[in-house]
């Protein structure tokens, strides 16, 4: 138990291995220097994380209603995209060729002798026209 | 007379809500005790300083997630001794040693005037000479058992303070100083009183 305490004693001195005073003085000046570099120097993924766990940390009613207006958006974009699919015109045809179900592509509007129809303008488009002649 | 300086909890409370100042204090009031931990776990000054840096650093950025479980105090041992531990492991016990950094009150402790001479010619030694010693026979323990020893015998913490900053019981805790002590004695049974 001597010993214990003799031990204890001699370790208990290295309390006085100090450094000087001024150097807790410095070391506030240093810690904040060394920050500020620390914000100036981040990485650019780091503040992407950053920013990325912040929207987490979002109360919880705007949470609630990002969550809610994304749902809604989506489901409205799924609905507009139905409904126009069913009003524009296929650009598939169905045909019947001996009971079976063929799908072809509509082709553009030929001539009797098999060249494809051509459309001419007027010679004089409807815009020249005077549009006062009385 | 009253002190007027705020709680720590008060000061980590403005923090959290974005008060860099309150920090700042926390600083100035922090770091002559955790640079006595990690100076007597790393015996480098260079080494203390910059690792005294990097514990403020993180304990900065982890604000936020404390939540006030354990005190202040407790929560940045515990991260000085954790960051202390790890980077002696990268270290891997170089040893360096600041010697001339030693406050001259130690000439007049009546426990170094014991140590050094106690009246026999042949015991006598300098202060470096001791310091040298007990530096060498610290680096000599493992990691765990530094740290038990510096908070226990150095920095004077009680058992049950030491056991939630490492995360062990008070068992483990007096088990640790034991073996501790027991290496410590062989290494300076020239210093010690028979």
């Amino acid at each position: 138990m001597d010993n214990e305490d003799s031990i204890t004693k001699l370790l208990r001195l290295k309390r006085y291995e100090q450094p000087p005073e001024e150097y807790f003085q410095n070391f506030l000046a240093e810690f904040q220097t060394r920050q500020r570099s620390e914000v100036i120097h981040r990485p650019l993924l780091q503040i992407a994380w950053d920013r990325f766990c912040s929207m987490f940390v979002m109360p919880p009613i705007p949470k609630l209603l990002m969550v809610s207006s994304f749902a809604a958006a989506i489901f409205a974009a799924v609905f507009v995209m139905n409904w126009a699919d069913d009003d524009t015109p296929s650009n598939l045809t169905l045909a019947s060729s001996g009971g079976v179900q063929v799908a072809a592509k509509a082709r553009p509007a030929r001539s009797k002798n098999g060249s494809a129809v051509q459309y001419v303008l007027p010679a004089r488009p409807v815009s020249y026209a005077s549009a006062r002649s009385f | 007379m009253e002190s007027l300086e705020p709680p720590d909890d008060e000061l980590v409370r403005r923090t959290q809500a974005g008060d860099a100042r309150a920090f700042d204090e926390l600083v100035v009031r922090f770091s002559p005790r955790l640079y006595g931990l990690v100076y007597h776990m790393t015996s480098s000054h260079e080494d203390t300083n910059d690792l005294l840096q990097d514990i403020f650093s993180k304990a900065y950025r982890s604000i936020k997630g404390f939540q006030g479980k354990s005190s202040f105090y407790t929560w940045m041992h515990t991260i000085a001794v954790n960051m202390a531990i790890n980077f002696l492991k990268k270290r891997n016990r170089r040893k360096t040693m600041s010697l001339d950094d030693v406050d001259n009150g130690i000439l007049n402790d009546p426990d170094f005037i014991e140590a050094t001479s106690n009246g026999d010619p042949s015991r006598e030694v300098n202060l470096s000479e001791l310091q040298k010693k007990l530096n060498e026979s610290m680096l000599k323990l493992s990691h765990d058992h530094r740290a038990v020893v510096t908070m226990f015998d150095i920095q004077g913490m009680p058992h049950a303070e030491i056991s939630k900053v490492l995360k062990i019981s008070e068992g483990t805790v007096r088990s640790r100083l034991f073996y501790a002590h027991r290496q410590l004695q062989n290494y300076l049974q020239e210093f010690i009183n028979k």
